[in-house]
């Protein structure tokens, strides 16, 4: 538990100490928010949470890929794969809280009339989906500049993809905007129960994809063979 | 070879010798004084340095080395390929307790590769390697991170071997001393020169305690009293019977190792 918590308190740290990035990380959302902001409320909020959903995956991605060269050692001096990458994604999920709820109070401030509880799930959804989507492709693409790439081409696919078109359904952010969808347009109930079940099913699946490239990653080698010392 | 040259090869040879470190240090102190008190040519006031080491040695005699203990490290058969270029043929290297062994090689023979393999961090394509005890590994640039001060470096190590935060921290300060450098009140990694970054990554790979270390060109950017410092530390960690393998370049330190591996390619004169 030790372990788990030193490494999600050092991306932390890490991050925190990016102050440019940081920067960027609430300018980011916050452009998708203003951008819309003059038209249908419904199109601005769903614009910031993309923004959100964008921003964690960014800094998943980039904490992820600098730390690349670090985990092998890592791994080398007593941590079991499970404590590097389930420590990131404790650390950027605790970033991804901490972007969040300025932009929830901005919603509570700026919009009227919205289930503001459905916004805090749509939040906690970008957040939960976010941070292991950013450090699956941090992981499986070596270079920032793809998985940046990468990452961008998802975003766009999210916005242009009409919402009730199946395809939508494949991409990972389309718990946040069917919760938007009730908390904006008070539709039933039925939007939220899919959204939610949509936002779990995909953060399980990326989290134990993630556990899999990284033990594939940071394996022990089979030519490599420790003996105790007598 | 003037009187500095000639105190450097007198040292080094009363240290191949085994001339115990105070005793060493005095030896040389009164020569150096005597020198330049009375001044002349040491080749001419002492003889050769190798001659008057052995004389010291008759006369004082010498700190008997640690016996080399059990076998540590033992890589066997090593062959490596990156497409059809072949990196390492049957490389094969025995490293045990109270050793310091030395990978050198052409640019591009494999040396890192080698000693990645070791580590396990790559698989090689044929060959096996047995490591007995904790194993430690500094590699030749990267591996650490770049907004994190060095005590929680030292932290971070720490923790994957259950270390409470305070110790890890003093053990990692009293480690980097070792290198000549006061890690308490650093900055972060990104801002540290590429010399005392490469002190940072080095203290990382001992501070776990490894009884096999792995250093893969560990002075990049050392100035000469870093250098020194590091040999001394590797000397003390295999007085204390570490088994080390450290890749090199720089052949002038050869004297102080106890194995070579040379990784050059037959055909261009190695002798792996």
């Amino acid at each position: 538990m030790n372990r788990l918590v030193t490494v999600a308190e050092m991306t932390l740290r890490e991050l925190a100490r990016r102050r440019g990035v940081l920067l960027l990380l609430l300018l980011m959302p916050l452009t998708f928010w203003l951008i819309r902001r003059d038209s249908y409320v419904g199109q601005s909020v769903r614009a910031l949470l993309l923004g959100i959903s964008w921003a964690v995956s960014t800094a998943a991605l980039f904490a992820t890929s600098a730390a690349r060269e670090l985990e092998p050692r890592l791994r080398l001096t007593g941590y079991r794969p499970h404590h590097l990458y389930l420590g990131r994604m404790l650390g950027l999920w605790g970033l991804g809280l901490a972007i969040s709820v300025p932009f929830f109070l901005l919603t509570v401030v700026d919009a009227n009339n919205l289930r503001y509880g459905g916004i805090a799930v749509a939040m906690l959804c970008c957040v939960a989906v976010a941070a292991p989507f950013g450090m699956l492709i941090g992981a499986l693409l070596p270079r920032e500049l793809e998985g940046t790439l990468l990452l961008l081409t998802v975003v766009a696919m999210q916005m242009l993809l009409d919402p009730a078109d199946a395809g939508a359904k494949l991409t990972p952010f389309w718990s946040s905007r069917e919760i938007a969808t009730w908390a904006v347009d008070h539709t039933d109930d039925g939007y939220l129960t899919r959204g939610f079940l949509h936002g779990l099913v995909v953060t399980v699946l990326l989290i134990v994809t993630v556990a899999g490239v990284f033990a594939v990653r940071l394996r022990r080698r089979r030519h490599l063979h420790h003996v105790p010392i007598a | 070879m003037n009187a500095d040259d000639w105190l450097r090869a007198f040292a080094a040879e009363l240290y191949q010798r085994r001339v115990g470190g105070d005793a060493a240090r005095h030896v040389v102190a009164e020569a150096a004084t005597h020198l330049r008190e009375g001044g002349g040519d040491p080749w001419l006031v002492f003889g050769s340095p190798q001659a008057y080491a052995a004389a010291i040695v008759e006369s004082i005699g010498t700190t008997p080395g640690p016996r080399p203990g059990p076998v540590r490290l033992h890589a066997r058969g090593i062959t490596k390929r990156y497409g059809r270029q072949v990196v390492l043929r049957d490389a094969t290297l025995t490293v045990r307790a109270g050793q310091i062994a030395a990978v050198v090689g052409a640019n591009g023979c494999g040396k890192s590769t080698f000693l990645r393999i070791c580590a396990g961090l790559v698989s090689p394509d044929a060959g096996e390697v047995t490591v007995s005890g904790r194993l430690g590994y500094c590699p030749q640039q990267g591996g650490t991170a770049d907004f994190l001060l060095p005590d929680e470096h030292f932290v971070l190590v720490g923790a994957g071997q259950g270390v409470p935060r305070g110790p890890a921290r003093q053990a990692g300060r009293a480690a980097a001393r070792q290198l000549g450098w006061d890690a308490e009140n650093a900055v972060l990694a990104r801002h540290l020169s590429g010399g005392t970054r490469q002190k940072l990554n080095l203290t990382m790979s001992t501070l776990a305690q490894p009884d096999v270390l792995l250093l893969d060109e560990p002075y990049q950017g050392f100035d000469q009293g870093s250098y020194v410092n590091l040999w001394d530390q590797l000397t003390r960690l295999r007085d204390e019977g570490r088994a080390i393998v450290v890749v090199t370049h720089l052949l002038n330190q050869l004297d102080r190792v106890d194995l070579v591996l040379d990784l050059t390619p037959a055909h261009q004169g190695g002798r792996s």
